[in-house]
């Protein structure tokens, strides 16, 4: 595990993950308290790479449950093979013959078969889904549970029992304890409010996109090719479209991909017309591509009167 | 530290966060781990443990300020004030204080603990010792401004002003015959006087303080009930966005509610009889298996919402209700009403819900601007729509019944009646205006199961808890 809050932020960064302090604190205290952490916040903040990157640095297995509508008990913990155990029936025919030659009773034809019970009832036809294989795992893992927000409600009261104990009962097999406690991370995009009990049961934590600082960071971190300036205005720009009342604000993955395509096209600084083609690597609704537009007319504006005269020809809009 | 992390706890609760005490205890391990002394660690072990919710985290902030930070900065803030009277650098104060720790070994023996800290610059203690005496003169009982001088002489007594004022007054009448340059017995002198002022300093700002943090809760008690008792007609626009998140998410909590009950009576057990009839035809070895189906009583619910003029902010909130109950359940069917009626299902399932609120009131799918006439929607639903109705539907109407002398055409909502499981009838108008004017409110009624009064969110709480329970 962690030695500290220090060695979470430094392992972190090692696997390319910018932590702040408090998301140092809150990963430190879910490891030494064993607890789960529910990470909410807006689309795109790293709430998935959090988790990635917490298996990641501790070397840890990664086990990923994406919920759905509709996901149920079946496709998330395991389901039983019932025709692989009919087949396996059928074909060992003959063998249950041979069992049950000069077997006087019934009884004792009932006593044989049941001798080889474990036959019929094994863990060969249980096909495990992401639960179960964390809870069979026999390495360490980080359990993440993604999107739990879009699984039913009827799912997250079944996720409560299974995260309580850490234990599942296959009436076929009995009951299966984890050999390692996973760390299990869930994160949520709103779309609904998790039950209380639920939040009871979690560490919290609350990412917001990050502040220009730490974008750029972000940014120089995962895009190194790109040119100092570009990533500068990049997030300038991105930050200031946060601010828009955007029906989908841009998350952080929206600033990359836009920095990346611009890198791509051997771009070294935004002008108007490249802010207008691209703009929709950042804003998906034509409605938020409005707005943004108007948005950055304005700051293009503002830039233009802060420079004064200096401000060269047209296309050198935006420095 | 557990003590106070109760009491904090309690605090954010008069605030309105819901802390258990599981969190309080998690959030007693958790700040074990983190240590205190790293400020930012600690708040962020609390943050986590303590608030669930991102909607409260500006509540926490705050009073985490108030709380961890309060006092002990007030101490540190009086301390640097006696620092900057006496005009020395940090390394002239502690040095002076060295020379001030000497001075006391041979005069101050007889110093009560409290004097000693004091003089000593020891907040830690200072901190401790006037936590524990505002805790036995109650101070977070405060409420008012002119409470604060009361509380304060109460906390000088309880800390044993008087007392430490004789003693440094006789401690100033040693240093007059000790035997010490005479510009370092002025600077004592004035040290002396000096923290004898700041020990008042600190009382009074932190029973400031206290008196304080009660506000906020207040404020925020205010705001909430007015929001919860104030009626719909009377709302703002950012009273109505506040409502909005409200009634989401008490069509959410219905939803848990009636989930967890579903989720009691589960699974269906292996039907035996089923499944070797489908087997026949493998000569009995069971290939398929079947499982009794499982009874999924799924609410089916159809809402008739009154969107006329004389409910405008009444009916934009109920169709935001609508919408959120729509989102959760899917047997939900919508239909709003003036004069003509007309579905909103679709519409409300392929917009976010701004949108579809405008799209249902801006005339797209009725004329809003009619005069409300329920008897001519209720027989137009009764012609076009009663197939949406059937045993297990409950039937929700939304609306005055305000009906501009119009014949009211009971009998349409009698049929409805008698095909759906229940009829509510939710009435945005106070209930003494029900039957005066043109309201035919006591004649429908006669066609309900049900008819609330739902003027404000507290009411509609109310209903919807009946709901829940029925
Ligand atoms: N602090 C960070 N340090 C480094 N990279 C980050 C950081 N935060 C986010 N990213 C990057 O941003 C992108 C988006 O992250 P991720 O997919 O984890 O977001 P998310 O919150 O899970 O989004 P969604 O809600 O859409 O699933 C990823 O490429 C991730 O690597
Ligand atoms: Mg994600």
């Amino acid at each position: 595990m962690f030695s500290s809050i220090e060695d979470v932020i430094e392992r972190f960064a090692k696997n390319n993950y910018i932590a702040s302090r408090r998301i140092a604190t809150v990963i430190y205290l879910a490891t030494e308290l064993r607890k789960p952490v529910l990470v909410e916040g807006p689309a795109g903040v790293g709430k998935t790479d959090l988790a990635k990157v917490l298996a990641a640095s501790l070397g840890f297995d990664m086990i990923r449950l994406q919920c759905y509508e509709g996901l149920d008990e079946g496709k998330a913990l395991y389901e039983w093979e019932y025709a692989k155990q009919l087949l396996y029936t059928q074909i060992l025919k003959d063998k249950i013959s041979e069992v049950l030659v000069g077997a006087k009773s019934l009884t004792e034809a009932v006593d044989r078969i049941a001798a080889q019970d474990e036959v019929f009832f094994s863990e060969r036809f249980v096909l495990p889904r992401p639960l179960l294989k964390a809870i069979s795992s026999e390495q360490p893992s980080v359990l993440l549970i993604d999107e739990i927000d879009k699984a039913d409600a009827e799912f997250e009261a079944f996720l409560l029992e299974l995260l309580s104990d850490f234990q599942v009962t296959v009436p076929e097999l009995g009951t299966l304890k984890a050999k390692h406690i996973p760390l299990v991370v869930l994160t949520s995009n709103n779309a609904r409010e998790m039950s209380d009990a639920l939040k009871r049961r979690c560490l919290h934590l609350y990412i917001d996109f990050p502040d220009r600082v730490q974008e750029l960071a972000i940014v120089k971190l995962k895009v190194p090719e790109a040119a100092t300036k570009l990533a500068e205005e990049v997030v300038t720009v991105v930050q200031s479209l946060r601010k828009l009342d955007l029906k989908k604000t841009p998350g952080i993955s929206e600033t990359l991909d836009w920095v990346k395509a611009l890198t791509l096209l051997n771009v070294n600084s935004l002008d108007q017309e490249l802010v207008t083609e691209t703009l929709d690597t950042i804003v998906k609704y034509e409605g938020d591509v409005r707005k943004a537009q108007e948005e950055l007319k304005d700051y293009v504006r503002r830039v233009r009167a802060r420079r004064g005269t200096e401000a060269g020809s047209d296309k050198d809009l935006l420095n | 530290m557990q003590e106070k992390l109760v009491e904090f706890a309690n605090l954010l609760r008069e605030n309105g966060v819901r802390v258990s005490l599981a969190e309080t205890l998690d959030a007693f391990s958790a700040s074990e781990v983190t240590g205190l002394s790293e400020r930012d660690a600690f708040r962020a072990a609390l943050r986590a443990t303590m608030v669930k919710r991102a909607s409260e985290l500006p509540v926490f902030e705050e009073l985490f300020d108030i709380y961890f930070s309060g006092l002990g900065e007030i101490i540190k803030q009086a301390s640097q004030a006696v620092q900057n009277a006496l005009s020395m650098s940090d390394q002239e104060f502690q040095k002076f204080l060295d020379q001030v720790e000497k001075m006391l070994q041979k005069e101050g023996k007889n110093l009560s603990e409290l004097a000693r800290q004091l003089l000593q610059n020891n907040s830690g203690e200072m901190e401790r010792k006037i936590r524990e005496a505002s805790r036995a003169v109650k101070l977070n009982g405060i409420e008012r401004t002119i409470e604060e001088n009361y509380f304060a002489r109460a906390l000088a007594r309880q800390l044993g002003l008087d007392k430490i004022e004789a003693e440094i007054k006789e401690l100033r009448e040693q240093l007059e015959k000790m035997d010490i340059g005479s510009e370092l017995k002025a600077k004592m002198e004035e040290y002396l006087e000096r923290r004898l002022k700041a020990l008042d300093d600190i009382i009074r700002r932190y029973v400031r303080m206290e008196r304080e943090k009660r506000d906020i809760k207040q404020k925020e008690d205010q705001r909430l009930n007015q929001i919860g008792e104030k009626s719909f007609y009377y709302l703002t626009e950012e009273e109505l966005k506040k409502m909005n998140e409200a009634v989401t998410r008490l069509a959410q909590r219905l939803k848990n509610v009636i989930t967890v009950r579903r989720k009691r009576s589960k699974k269906g057990r292996f039907d035996i009889k089923r499944t070797l009839r489908q087997n026949l035809k493998y000569g009995g070895v069971p290939f398929k298996l079947r499982f009794e189906k499982r009874k999924k009583e799924k609410p089916q619910v159809v809402i008739l919402c009154d969107v006329s003029d004389s409910v405008r902010n009444a009916s934009r909130f109920m169709l935001q209700f609508v919408y959120s109950l729509q989102d959760l359940y899917s047997r939900v069917r919508s239909f709003i009403f003036v004069a003509d009626i007309g579905e909103v299902t679709e519409c409300f399932r392929n917009n976010d819900a701004k949108e579809a609120l405008d799209v249902a009131l801006t005339g797209d799918i009725i004329n809003v601007y009619a005069h409300s006439n329920f008897g001519y929607a209720f027989r137009n639903f009764v012609t076009d729509h009663l197939g949406a109705v059937n045993k297990r539907t409950t039937v929700i109407v939304l609306g005055d019944a305000r009906n501009n002398y119009n014949l009211p055409h009971d009998w349409c909502l009698r049929e409805i009646r008698q095909r759906a499981k229940k009829v509510i009838w939710l009435n945005p108008e106070s209930r003494n205006t029900w039957g005066f004017g043109d309201s035919e409110m006591d004649r429908y009624a006669a066609h309900c199961d049900l008819v609330e009064e739902c003027r404000n969110l507290n009411q509609l709480y109310r209903v919807v808890d009946r709901l829940v329970a029925g």
